[in-house]
């Protein structure tokens, strides 16, 4: 019997990333299909980032090959991968960017509608329609003419999900995104992805070490070590291997806040 | 006004200008180490460029742009590595090669020593109009790349993720950081303009609420810091780059003075 057939969102094939003789990933053969919300699970310095960046074209790989529905985007130079860039959301870690700058809610907001507009084409009123609808979808329209920086941690992640949604990408990357924040946060995150998830044509990978933020719409996980995927699988079935109950506890799902 | 004073005040007004420009990415960007490897490659291709008889205008563009061009192709998860540790090796190396080319020098050591600590003498009209042109070529890239900026400014790499031009755009801009540091050097100094690149615009991000104002501000500063260094360095006969970087300095002290009273 043949198998069904997958439409890829992303494709991985033989890849290695080494660093100083140091394996940082190693990737035989992984396929993120279209539509579909993958969780990626591991202890620190698995490989997690890594991973991500890899997916994100934000470092190339010393072998292998990256797909992007189909069309390679590793090794490529940035010209011939803008209809990738433009189809990214992406979420990075607290250390990736510079909260402490003096910009508005809203201008962070709207920097996430760049990727749609010409180069030196300046954003118009439906680029800020756009924006100050997503404000309001995540609860912070009041806010939008406060500074980015006095927000709270729950809120800048609202803030860079909005980013990212603006956008309007197919393909949305999250790492981390829970740290640092206190369990109702991470409660409320899990709604919004399970919401977005349901009523966008998204492609999802969320990167977490932490598994009470995974929400339930997820229902594939691939756990990472030592830039390895140890198992990969249905929720249950990762959480069953013996990894994740030496990383996680003898009943890793159930450590999440109600 | 002394009609040998003019081009003088213009290069100063102009550098200012534009270096408090250069000022709000660097510091925003929290890329000191960058900054800082531009400015003092550019004096070591100046002194070198001195020492054998080239211009030293030439020598310092051809450094500042290779460093520049290098310092693009670091990737931004790599920029702020070890960057107290690096910045330290860095300015001692460039100590190292600067004087090792003023221990060299076997003739007069006055024109290499003007480009340690800056002369006002060196900004004649040509100057002035190089300097004016590059400031403005600056201010048209940050207004027409306003939005590609901000974004590398907030996140490098979230922009370079989800903008297919980020990368471009920001090696253009370090590449002008480079021809404005390497342009203005003769006049501020190898050994100060770094501070400028800084002091202007640190200055303004504590006092300012808004990006744009920051903007505004750091111009300001900068060119209050060198047209008034520059008229004190030529009243005084003064280095014209402490004088800058001492008014700059000040500007920064007061700021911060400012902030802690106001909260």
């Amino acid at each position: 019997m043949s198998e069904p057939m997958i439409t890829p969102c992303t494709n991985l094939t033989d890849i290695l990333i080494r660093r100083h003789r140091h394996v940082l990933l190693e990737i035989e053969r992984l396929t993120l299909p279209a539509g579909s919300f993958t969780g990626l699970i591991g202890p620190n310095g698995a490989g997690k980032t890594t991973f991500l960046k890899l997916c994100c074209g934000l470092i190339q790989p010393n072998r292998g090959t990256v797909y992007f529905e189909n069309q390679r985007i590793s090794s490529r130079p940035f010209w011939r991968i803008a209809h990738y860039r433009r189809s990214i959301g992406y979420i990075p870690q607290q250390a990736e960017y510079n909260a402490h700058l003096p910009f508005t809610l809203r201008e962070v907001v709207a920097m996430g509608r760049r990727g749609r507009k010409g180069l030196t084409a300046s954003l118009d009123r439906s680029d800020y329609e756009i924006t100050d609808s997503w404000l309001a979808d995540m609860g912070l329209y009041d806010r939008r003419n406060q500074t980015f920086r006095s927000l709270s941690g729950g809120q800048q992640q609202k803030a860079l999900i909005a980013r990212a949604m603006v956008g309007q990408p197919r393909f949305l990357l999250l790492d981390e995104p829970g740290s640092n924040l206190d369990p109702t946060w991470k409660k409320q995150l899990r709604e919004i992805l399970d919401r977005l998830y349901a009523a966008y044509p998204l492609t999802i990978l969320l990167i977490s070490h932490e598994l009470d933020l995974i929400p339930d719409s997820c229902r594939r996980l691939i756990l990472l070590d030592q830039g390895r995927i140890l198992t990969e699988g249905s929720r249950r079935q990762v959480l069953r291997s013996d990894l994740a109950r030496r990383l996680y506890g003898d009943r890793p799902d159930t450590g999440r806040e109600a | 006004m002394d009609a040998y004073f003019l081009p003088i005040i213009i290069t100063g007004a102009f550098a200012g200008i534009g270096i408090g420009l250069l000022g709000v990415f660097i510091v925003g960007m929290r890329m000191p180490f960058i900054g800082s490897c531009i400015s003092h490659a550019a004096m070591v291709g100046a002194v070198y460029a001195s020492l054998w008889n080239l211009s030293p205008t030439a020598g310092a563009l051809l450094l500042s742009m290779s460093a520049s061009a290098g310092a693009a192709f670091l990737p931004p998860s790599r920029r702020n590595l070890d960057a107290n540790t690096g910045q330290a090796v860095l300015l001692a190396f460039m100590m190292g090669l600067v004087f090792l080319a003023v221990g060299l020098e076997q003739n007069s050591r006055s024109e290499m020593l003007s480009l340690l600590w800056g002369n006002v003498l060196f900004a004649d009209w040509g100057t002035a109009g190089i300097t004016g042109g590059l400031t403005i070529v600056l201010a048209a890239f940050t207004a027409l790349f306003n939005q590609e900026l901000k974004a590398i400014l907030f996140s490098r790499s979230l922009a370079e993720a989800t903008g297919p031009y980020a990368k471009a755009v920001y090696f253009c801009f370090l590449c002008l950081c480079g021809l404005i540091l390497a342009v203005t050097l003769k006049a501020v100094g190898g050994l100060l303009i770094f501070s400028l690149l800084v002091c202007p615009a640190a200055a303004a991000y504590q006092i300012c609420r808004g990006f744009r104002a920051v903007i505004l501000t750091s111009m300001l500063f900068g060119l209050l810091s060198t047209t008034v260094g520059f008229a004190l360095s030529y009243s005084l006969n003064l280095p014209t780059g402490a004088c800058t970087v001492l008014v700059s300095a000040g500007i920064f002290l007061l700021t911060s003075l400012f902030q802690r009273l106001a909260q």
